[in-house]
């Protein structure tokens, strides 16, 4: 992890606002991600994390300030951005396979392209000899590995996911996490993951955001400066762990 | 779904509200278009008001339009109350009792693809054309549907919470009557529906062929004496008549089941 | 993978369950239906019942081969019959699905098109179907096409109830998933609504069947010169209930053949639905 990051700016959100009629949800929040980096969102329960990711997506649009990819305004249809919400959203009707190349084909990405993707995130997987299942047919959490496996095949400028893992259990949650790093480390995705699990946040992330509560701010941003794989207990790691819960308890 | 942000808010209200009346007033144009220069056809909206008034100043078959109508919602009515009491209790049967149901079921299975109107010949042939074999048969009509949701809703009521109720010592008729009977009422309900629904449609086909009282009698009379203005007087209050009983079950519904909501 | 293993074990223990539980159903059924035969049987052979009221099942199987060559007493043999009611109930149950499936699931997803069609649906809806016969048969006399029509009414209805309220409770993650993907709006109707929409849709159209099936009978019955509605009724006014319960029992089988049918095309579409 280098102490000096070289790596051009990717996304920039410059005085992120956004109200819903009178109540402030997100207040003038600015901060900048660079390519390829994994940053963690963490803050309070309903601080505002979730309309957060929401603007970043434009479902919401901010109603001061914007988030700006490669320089231009964010746009779902221009820019490629991939997002894994809480819920399992696996289209059922597909087949894992095209799960996963479900948003290639939106983007309109050449046959071969598609299938040299599909295959590269399910070797990845291990999801392989599952690949003409149907996500009906597999559990929960297999159901969400397919989603996440979505979202990097489509290679995203930004890839955005909304505390994918808060309904797995302990040990399939370690199983996940090194899944994921796996995937960005080979693909080199921009993400932004938001948890509510400290732990989590500073086993996965390079730099941590911490939110405020209602009406949301950035607090702080604290890099994580640690070798993969990381030992969740090495001191350093516990250390991290318990200031960035100080710094949100506080609130 | 799609989004409405695009157009501006005038536009909207305007298409929104004008639609529907655009709608209306393209069918309200071609009725009179229609019925102006095919007569014989299809009567006039004034035609069948005027009819619609003169049923009440010369009664037909000695009964006004009121007449008719209650003499067919009481046949449906009547064998509605029937089929309540015998379907559900035997749909609970079925759906409760594995054995019953392969036993009983199978039967009902075979008599249920022979649609209610093709048993009229029979009942004719049987009962003749008074009112008990009309009420027999909205009776097999509604009898039908309500056997098979209450047995699709009693079945399909969730393993977990019957076996919540057994862990708590309940036996099997407590667990019949506090579990699963409520978790199958919006079932049971959706039964009830489709059967008076399928009841006034029943009570229609029987006494178009054959009675002398009625709103399906109405239709006849009126298509055999070419009085085409009699007959849409008849379709028009038994489709109003059908639409109210749809609302008072959709009400009646909110009360009995408001969890559903 | 423990998961795939896991998966197997589950599955063949089920299976075994399955196999023996059916057993005992088949038995059961039989039985059932056994039974209800050799009742009928024996009320009529020991003269419990007139045999020109209820004819015994003997007697019906007798009528049924006899129908299969003659032409008494409606003036078709029996397949003739039967072609003739499958014909008219087929086009209209299948311009029905045709027509009034895409309008639902479009009056779902498009609300100015639910704003301008609904009225006109409002007013089609709450007649019922046999309540057209008069009226379509004046307009249109006793043809293939008036009577295909009259069926049309009665299929037409669930399907589009159906498939609105199908598309309706679409997903909102899924709609949002493809929105954030980029996709345009009709993009996203024909890949997340509509295929979400199926299950309800299948539902619509079996609702349609049954619908189509008993309203033909009815206006075989009122007017028509051929057909299994008009044999049973031929069979009424000569007093040949043997004829009737023919009847009644092709037409029983039938509706139930082309139910089949239907189940097998459903397996077929939402093989991917599986409830957990």
């Amino acid at each position: 992890m280098p102490t000096e990051d070289n790596r051009p700016i990717k996304v920039e959100v410059k005085n992120l606002t956004k109200r819903f009629g009178d109540l402030l949800v997100l207040d003038h929040m600015s901060f900048n991600i660079r390519k390829g980096e994994f940053v963690c969102v963490v803050g309070p329960t309903g601080c505002g994390k979730s309309t957060f990711l929401n603007c970043l997506t434009r479902i919401h649009m901010p109603s001061e300030g914007d988030l700006y990819i490669d320089g231009v305004p964010a746009d779902p249809k221009k820019h490629n951005i991939s997002f894994v919400f809480q819920e399992p959203s696996a289209l059922p009707w597909l087949t894992v396979a095209d799960n996963i190349a479900y948003g290639l084909k939106i983007k309109r990405l050449p046959k071969e392209e598609t299938e040299q993707r599909v295959n590269q995130i399910l070797d990845l997987m291990g999801l392989q000899e599952f690949r003409n299942a149907y996500p009906g047919e597999l559990s929960v959490s297999a159901e969400q590995r397919i989603i996440i496996g979505r979202s990097f095949a489509m290679k995203p400028d930004l890839l955005l996911m909304d505390e994918p893992y808060g309904q797995m259990d302990v040990k399939m949650r370690f199983y996940l996490e090194d899944e994921v790093i796996r995937l960005w480390k080979e693909l080199g995705s921009t993400v932004i993951f938001i948890t509510h699990n400290i732990e989590e946040a500073v086993y996965l992330a390079e730099k941590v955001l911490i939110l405020t509560n209602k009406p949301a701010k950035i607090k702080e941003e604290i890099v994580i400066d640690l070798p993969r794989p990381r030992d969740i207990t090495d001191s350093r790691f516990i250390a991290y762990r318990n200031d960035i819960t100080d710094k949100i308890k506080w609130w | 779904m799609e989004r409405m942000n695009g157009e501006p808010k005038a536009l909207r209200n305007v298409l929104y509200w004008g639609l529907p009346v655009l709608a209306i007033g393209l069918i309200a144009i071609g009725w009179i278009a229609f019925s102006g220069s095919n007569p014989d056809l299809m009567p006039s909206p004034a035609a069948v008001w005027s009819r619609f008034i003169k049923t009440f100043t010369k009664p037909i078959a000695k009964t006004t339009l009121i007449g008719h109508a209650w003499a067919s919602l009481k046949r449906v009515l009547l064998a509605l109350m029937a089929a309540w009491a015998f379907g559900i209790s035997f749909g609970i049967l079925i759906g409760w009792n594995k054995k019953a149901r392969a036993f009983f079921g199978s039967i009902f299975e075979v008599i249920r693809p022979i649609p209610p109107i093709a048993w009229i010949p029979i009942i004719i042939m049987w009962f003749g054309i008074g009112e008990f074999p009309k009420i027999l048969l909205v009776f097999i009509g509604t009898f039908v549907p309500l056997v098979i949701n209450t047995s699709t809703g009693i079945e399909m009521v969730d393993r977990i919470n019957i076996q919540v109720g057994q862990i708590f010592g309940g036996n099997s008729s407590q667990i019949l009557k506090d579990i699963v009977i409520p978790t199958a009422l919006p079932s049971i309900f959706a039964g009830i529906r489709t059967s008076v629904s399928s009841g006034w449609t029943t009570v229609l086909a029987a006494e178009m062929l054959g009675a002398n009282a009625g709103l399906g009698s109405l239709v006849t009379r009126g298509w055999q004496g070419s009085d085409l203005s009699l007959v849409m007087v008849a379709v028009i209050t038994i489709a109003v008549i059908g639409a109210l009983l749809s609302v008072i079950l959709q009400k009646l519904e909110k009360v009995v089941c408001p969890w559903n909501h | 993978m423990s998961e795939r293993q896991d998966l197997e074990a589950r599955l063949q223990s089920w299976r075994q369950n399955q196999k023996k539980e059916t057993m005992e159903y088949v038995l059961l059924s039989g039985a059932g239906i056994l039974t209800v035969l050799l009742v009928w049987q024996a009320v009529v052979m020991t003269g419990m019942v007139n045999e020109r009221v209820l004819p015994a099942p003997t007697t019906i199987l007798e009528t049924l081969i006899f129908k299969l060559g003659n032409k008494a007493p409606d003036g078709n043999v029996l397949s003739v019959n039967i072609l003739a009611s499958l014909q008219v109930a087929l086009s209209g149950f299948l311009s029905a699905i045709v027509i009034g499936v895409p309008l639902g699931l479009v009056m779902g997803w498009w609300t100015y098109a639910d704003r301008f069609i609904r009225p006109i649906f409002e007013l089609v809806r709450p007649v019922p179907p046999i309540a057209w016969i008069p009226l379509v048969v004046v307009w249109m006399g006793v043809g293939l096409q008036a009577k295909a029509l009259i069926i049309f009414f009665t299929a037409f209805v669930p399907c589009v109830i159906n498939s609105y309220t199908g598309i309706k409770l679409t997903s909102k993650t899924l709609i949002d998933v493809s929105r954030t993907f980029g996709a345009p709006n009709y993009e996203i109707f024909r890949k997340v609504g509509v295929p979400s929409a199926l299950p309800m849709v299948f539902a619509g159209i079996r609702v349609a069947l049954g619908n189509s099936w008993s309203t033909l009978v009815a206006a075989e019955m009122l007017a028509a010169s051929a057909g299994l509605g008009y044999m049973i009724q031929i069979g009424r006014t000569v007093a040949r209930p043997d004829i009737v319960i023919v009847g009644m029992v092709v037409i029983g089988a039938i509706g139930a053949g082309l139910s089949l049918i239907l189940s097998r095309a459903e397996k077929y579409f939402l093989r991917w639905k599986i409830n957990r």
